[in-house]
């Protein structure tokens, strides 16, 4: 039986693998990779680079080059390039310049250096028979890095060609319009310095070699440029010229290698709006370079972990470009953190979402908001400042905002307390409560009258979610920032172009524009400042169309998988389908013949070995034997409930097995009545012959005659005592009159009078042609009612006869059935083998 | 005399048999009183009478918090009431009770000596208890939305996500959640069912179903658990939720409702195989 429940199981298992495309990658996945190589490969300039090469198991394999982030070395991305070496490719990480136990020093990634040092890493990969080789010097290679590796990827997908693909995470664009962000469209002054950021990205790189100096590993021009511009505020020419120098902007436009452009959501060093212009250069210079772009839902500031899911992306590009495996791969897919509902708790769950077109000429739709002029000042010395985000706890902080704000507004009706938005300091314009829920993904934009009482302003601009409750939700603290010079007396018009977001807004929320004069991420002027600002234009809101990133083809193969399984199911219950014999092995005259009928139990017990006997029309025949004697499950076979091991059992020449329509001419009752408890007995009675296929008539009078339970016949059976119950089971048993009825101790439970009564109506029946076997432990009833006895005895046949043959012994008739039930029986009661 | 065993335990029989069953009406009972509890406590709860309706959470964006908007909301907060256990107890008792209670009543060995063949048997039960469930899976949505109506009167649907549904509409995004929901408790079914023709013992079918689902269920909220999580099948009795986005995104209701039909065949198939071939000694 286990082996048949288990083979059950493996069966159900098999099919949902199978049909389910359960991918056996997977598995393949698990297989251990040697221990990477470490080698030393010279760079630009005779550098050392200090390298790792993880080679797969099935060789030559395309080449991945993994670049790390800023501070890191190449064991920081160890386990991407474990994961890449698992999933087939030769992966080649190293130390960048300045970094790990690489020498040189730091110039971010600039093309003589860094970028050169790459390129040097190519001819090394040229020269390894591991790597699958395109043309001599030009290995099949992609190369993969997050942040100060993703510019570098971009970088040197720009200056060598011999790049085949190139996945690059949360990095800029253009890096002095990252450090000096400027969000007035068409203006080329740089903005407010990101001061936070750039002090940690200096400390990172200066502090382990602190020895070296204030500069540490940095490179003199580098270092000079940094505190040039913590000094003025503003970068010089020199420092312009350098982080121009290190911009993928700059070689955007000879990117030809396929590249997917990621970047993060809880960003505010890098914005979404740096990947947004890498995508556009790239394609407006070569419209036919595969692209793609995903947003999701980590980033410098924190947010989610999302490297599983970078990491399964950045592997399905590189089989689709240096393997090319054909793989649909979306040009833009969203992490929509807002998404959907969480399973257990309600709480909101990320949802991918993806759209056919990148999100660069994106179409808009307005929104009015107030046009009220709003006066607000900036605190001498910067202090305090408004908290949007800080580098590492941006999405907390947005988040602790959004729980402050919808606290404070309690205590201050309709007005705003937020981190991000301090009293006094602050300015929010407001739309119309939302009349249906928005999903704002990209950039928006918005004109605005800006006046200052001293001729420059520095402000910090935010797409913002007002709330009814009063609460304000900043989307991963991104804000906007402003810095304009020459503001003339009566003020300034400008358009403002506001951070890329995804956000959710509700019906019922306000879209809202808020303004500030702070940001402790930035440098802000030390004297203090009277500004007001007034809206002039309705806020543009990005509009892109988006599906739910299920593969389509969920659509179908699941559908079809779950047609395949019924069709398989049917198919199992046609093979597994019990098959049994239409003819009966030998014709006889009796009306019930059992030959060589034997039946083992599962737990081994043989309850019945060898029995034969034969029934005719007309007899009634006494099934006698101590408890244990095999007549219950002899009867149970009769019925067709248990399978015999061995032998056959025919009802007027038809084959008896499970369903058998012989049974039909079977009237049953075996070990007690059957009833349904909350039906009355004549309900019972009614629904059982409904039940039993017959259409002929149940002579249900005759049986409720039988049964003689007057009024109580309506009376439901749960109320019946057990002489009632059994006398109902023995008028189910007569419905319809069937030719062959088998009574399992008919008489238990029932009044002498009965007793008597059911012997008569049993004779009588066996008058009219037809036959009743009866076991019994009564044998004075047997001697009484029967004609012929079956005596068994641990599932043997003892004797088989007529009354009188059996009631003989020796030439002389003995009185009663018991002393030749006990002379033939002896005290040998024991149930069960020996 | 003729039979004919396509005659027998007609569905409309096994349908009285089972309707006329106290635990049938209790069960109905106990899905209509569900919506009948939380809206009276919500109406003469403790702060039912400081004007406004109370919230049943805090929350400004969560289901629970807006289950008091209207007679639309409410029955979609019942539906989240009942996914996770009511309707896996009453979906479990119709098909775990269904032969197993034959078989502790010894009505079972009659029915198959009368004789039904086997196969049949199951089938005409397996339609029977499916009707019953089907009964529940539609008096949950109507119950609800009369006794929301009742006491939150008729506003449009707005969803958690914040989506605004007027009522025609939500209305058939109620159909689509009643047909997923009740698909995606097949696979309770099947297994209830299946558990229901290994024993004789209802209860333990039925409780051993509950509890199979349960335990599943458990394990489909142990994040740590990963990926393999996609491979249970109750990790989609709630995409039901994807009907209440603005535009109904059907990638995982589509997967959950293949997967559930999936189990449940092979369930049907295996009960059939395993009653086919067993020994019956109810």
């Amino acid at each position: 039986m286990k082996s048949r429940a288990l083979a059950g199981i493996s069966t159900l298992v098999l099919t949902l693998i199978s049909l389910t495309g359960f991918s056996v990658t997977s598995a393949v996945a698990a297989e251990k990779i040697a221990a990477p190589t470490s080698l030393t490969v010279t760079g630009a300039g005779g550098v050392n680079l200090d390298s790792s090469l993880y080679l797969p198991a099935k060789l030559p394999a395309p080449a991945i080059l993994l670049a790390h982030g800023f501070g890191g070395s190449k064991d920081s991305v160890a386990s991407e390039a474990q994961f890449l070496a698992q999933k087939g490719y030769v992966v080649l990480a190293w130390s960048a310049r300045g970094f790990g136990q690489s020498t040189g020093q730091i110039t971010m990634d600039s093309p003589q250096f860094e970028i050169a040092d790459i390129q040097k890493l190519i001819n090394y990969l040229a020269t390894r028979k591991e790597v699958v080789q395109q043309h001599t010097g030009d290995p099949l290679v992609g190369i993969a890095g997050a942040s100060y590796g993703g510019a570098a990827a971009l970088l040197t997908a720009g200056y060598d060609k011999r790049i085949d693909a190139v996945v690059s995470d949360i990095t800029w664009n253009n890096l002095e319009h990252s450090l000096f962000p400027q969000s007035v469209a068409g203006s080329t002054t740089p903005g407010p310095f990101k001061k936070v950021w750039a002090g940690s990205f200096f400390a990172i790189a200066t502090l382990p070699n602190a020895y070296l100096g204030e500069c540490g590993n940095f490179s003199a021009e580098w270092c000079a440029a940094f505190v040039n511009s913590l000094n003025a505020g503003a970068p010089s020419a020199a420092a312009q010229k350098l982080l121009l120098a290190s911009s993928p902007s700059t070689v955007t436009n000879r990117i030809t290698a396929p590249t997917l452009l990621m970047q993060g959501e809880s960003d505010s060093l890098f914005q979404l709006s740096e990947s947004v212009a890498t995508a556009s250069e790239i394609s407006r210079a070569h419209p036919k370079t595969p692209l793609s772009m995903i947003w999701h839902a980590s980033g410098h500031d924190g947010g989610s972990d999302e490297s599983a899911y970078i990491n399964q992306k950045t592997v399905q590009w590189f089989d689709k470009y240096l393997r090319g495996k054909s793989a649909s791969f979306p040009k833009f897919e969203v992490v929509d953190s807002n998404g959907t509902i969480s399973l257990t708790d309600s709480t909101v769950m990320p949802k991918n979402l993806q759209s056919t077109e990148l999100p660069l000429a994106q179409k808009g739709s307005a929104i009015a908001l107030s046009p009220n002029l709003a006066p607000f000042t900036a605190p001498i010395g910067g202090i305090p400042a408004a908290l949007s985000s800080l580098p590492g706890l941006g999405s907390a902080l947005s988040l602790a905002s959004t729980a402050i704000s919808s606290l404070g507004s309690s205590s201050i009706p309709g007005g705003v307390t937020s981190a991000a938005l301090l009293p006094g300091q602050s300015a929010i314009f407001d739309s119309q409560p939302l009349t249906k829920p928005l999903t704002i993904i990209g950039g928006s934009s918005v004109r605005v009258h800006v006046s200052s009482n001293r001729s420059d302003a520095t402000l910090f601009f935010s797409l913002v979610v007002h709330s009814p409750n009063g609460g304000v939700k900043q989307p991963n603290g991104l804000v906007a920032p402003v810095y304009l010079p020459n503001i003339p007396a009566k003020g300034v018009d400008v358009t403002i172009n506001l951070p890329a977001v995804v956000v959710d807004a509700s019906m019922g929320d306000s879209l809202a524009l808020a303004v500030s004069s702070t940001d402790q991420g930035f440098q802000l002027p030390n004297n203090g400042r009277f500004y007001s600002v007034q809206v002039l234009s309705p806020l543009r809101i990005p509009v892109t169309p988006l599906q739910s990133a299920v593969a389509k083809s969920d659509y179908f193969t699941w559908p079809l998988a779950a047609l395949v399984t019924i069709g398989v199911a049917i198919g199992l219950v046609i093979w597994r389908r019990p098959r049994f014999n239409e003819v009966a092995a030998d014709e006889s005259e009796a009306l019930v013949s059992v030959s060589h009928l034997s039946k083992q139990y599962k737990d081994g017990y043989q309850a019945v070995s060898d029995l034969s006997f034969s029934v005719k029309r007309g007899q009634v025949v006494g099934l006698l034997g101590p408890n244990g004697a095999g007549k219950t499950t002899t009867l149970r076979m009769v019925m067709g409930l248990i399978y015999p091991t061995e032998g056959e059992i025919a009802i007027n020449n038809k084959p008896i097995y499970p369903g058998s329509p012989a049974l039909a001419n079977l009237g049953s009752f075996v070990e007690g009545p059957g009833f349904l408890p909350h039906l009355s007995g004549r309900e019972n009675l009614s629904l059982y012959w409904r039940s039993i296929g017959r259409d002929d008539d149940p002579k249900l009078e005759e049986a409720l005659a039988i049964a003689g339970l007057g009024t109580a016949l309506d009376k439901k059976v749960r109320s019946y005592s057990q002489g009632m119950r059994q006398r109902l089971a023995i008028a189910q048993a007569m419905l319809g009159m069937p030719d062959l009825l088998v009574l399992d101790e008919p008489t238990n439970g029932l009044d002498p009078q009965q007793i008597v009564a059911m012997r008569q109506v049993l004779k009588k029946y066996a008058k009219t042609g037809r036959t009743v076997i009866i076991s019994s432990h009564l044998l004075s009833e047997i001697q009484q009612t029967c004609t012929h006895v079956v005596l068994m005895h641990r599932g043997r046949l003892i004797a088989f006869g007529t009354m009188r043959k059996i009631l003989t012994r020796a030439g002389k008739k003995v009185e009663s059935l018991e002393d030749i039930f006990i002379e033939l029986i002896g005290d040998d009661l024991t149930i069960g083998k020996e | 005399m003729s039979y004919t065993a396509a005659k027998t335990l007609p569905y409309r029989v096994e349908l009285y048999r089972q309707i006329k069953r106290k635990r049938t009406l209790f069960a109905y009972a106990f899905v209509i009183s569900l919506p009948i509890i939380v809206a009276s406590a919500v109406k003469f709860g403790p702060s039912g009478h400081s004007g406004g309706p109370t919230r049943l959470g805090s929350g400004t964006a969560d289901l629970i918090g807006l289950a008091t908007q209207g007679a639309a909301n409410f029955t979609i907060t019942m539906f989240y009431f009942a996914t996770p256990f009511l309707l896996i107890a009453v979906v479990s008792l119709f098909n775990g009770d269904t032969v197993a209670s034959e078989a502790s009543w010894s009505t079972l060995r009659y029915l198959l000596a009368a004789p039904v063949p086997r196969t049949r048997l199951l089938i005409q039960k397996l339609k029977v208890s499916l009707t019953l469930c089907a009964i529940a899976m539609v008096l949950l949505p109507v119950a609800s939305w009369i006794i929301g109506l009742i006491a939150f009167g008729s506003k449009p649907l707005q969803t958690p996500l914040g989506a605004t549904l007027e009522n025609n509409v939500a209305i058939k995004r109620l159909v689509i959640i009643s047909i997923y929901v009740s698909i995606s408790l097949l696979f309770t079914a099947g297994l209830a069912f299946f558990i229901s023709v290994t024993t004789d013992v209802p209860l333990g079918a039925v409780g051993g179903a509950i509890g199979v689902v349960i335990l599943l269920n458990i394990l489909d909220a142990i994040s740590g658990l990963g990926s393999i999580r996609v491979w249970l099948p109750v990790h989609y009795s709630f995409s039901w939720f994807d009907a209440l986005s603005s535009s109904i995104q059907w990638g995982s209701m589509i997967r959950g409702a293949s997967y559930s039909i999936m189990t449940f065949s092979l369930f049907i198939a295996w009960s059939i195989i395993k009653f086919n071939k067993k020994d019956v000694t109810s």
